[in-house]
């Protein structure tokens, strides 16, 4: 197999509640990318979980257990 | 995270990545605007400490400004931030950048494409970042919660001119964060349309 010259990082879990402000933006994918992954050109990966620790490099130790308890 | 570090290791030219939350709005000690946590500076962050990847150029063409991003990356030289919203900035040392683009007028798409390569392309150009950054946010299509009276046109545009500007100034690698919109038959419409140009040029 050829190397792809374009990577999709997904996750089902994305399709299932995405971007809270409709929830479900994204309910037709992956179906969506069929044709698109039927070229060698494209390839889809599942987005893997990043670590708490990856986030903490960035963001303060407060704001883990403050977006936990979002209602959204 | 794992999109950029696919680039970085030469597994793919370019990266499409979706999400399951909005990245921009949340700074370092903050979060709002459905965003938790900021996608692209954990990402920056990881790919300097362990690939050596130091500078890189994002252009934000969300509705809405990247302020989480912005707080982040404020006072870094080796990050250059511009973001088409509806602010009017340049820091001092020209690396953070905010562009208004009016709403409406004849022709909404080319007008927002001409602002964006207008502000981004001399600077990016400059910069010379080892990787490029496109925040792409559909929130601006006419109809959705940022409207401003854009097409799937202007998105498309703005792809072609990202992957052109990837290629002149860091080596073709490009990485594209999906942002903000909300209506799932523009989601359907133009992400894909989106990520086929991706793989041009």
């Amino acid at each position: 197999m050829n190397r792809p010259r374009v990577g999709i990082l997904y996750h089902e879990s994305f399709s299932r509640r995405s971007y809270l402000t409709v929830g479900r933006r994204l309910a037709d994918f992956p179906a969506a990318l069929d044709d698109l992954l039927r070229d060698d050109r494209f390839r889809l990966y599942r987005c893997p979980e990043v670590s708490d620790s990856l986030i903490l490099q960035v963001h303060t130790p407060d704001l883990i257990p403050e977006v936990e308890a979002d209602p959204l | 995270m794992e999109a950029a570090q696919k680039i970085c290791l030469g597994e793919v030219d370019r990266a499409f990545a979706f999400i399951g939350a909005g990245g921009h709005h949340a700074g370092r000690n903050f979060f709002g605007g459905y965003c938790c946590f900021n996608d692209v500076a954990i990402a920056v962050d990881h790919l300097r400490k362990s690939y050596g990847t130091h500078r890189f150029a994002i252009l934000d063409t969300d509705a809405h400004h990247g302020d989480g991003t912005r707080d982040i990356f404020q006072g870094d030289p080796d990050v250059l931030h511009v973001c088409i919203c509806g602010m009017n900035y340049v820091s001092p040392d020209g690396t953070k950048v905010d562009v208004p683009v009016p709403w409406g007028g004849r022709d909404p798409d080319e007008s927002y494409l001409k602002i964006a390569e207008a502000a981004f392309a001399s600077r990016v150009r400059a910069f010379r970042p080892d990787l490029t950054i496109w925040y792409f946010g559909f929130d601006g299509h006419q109809g959705d919660y940022g409207d401003m009276g854009l097409s799937l046109r202007a998105f498309v545009g703005l792809a072609d001119f990202m992957v052109a500007a990837a290629r002149e100034a860091s080596g073709g690698r490009l990485l594209t964060v999906l942002g903000g919109g909300s209506r799932t038959d523009l989601a359907t419409l133009i992400i894909p349309q989106v990520i086929h140009r991706l793989a041009n040029g």
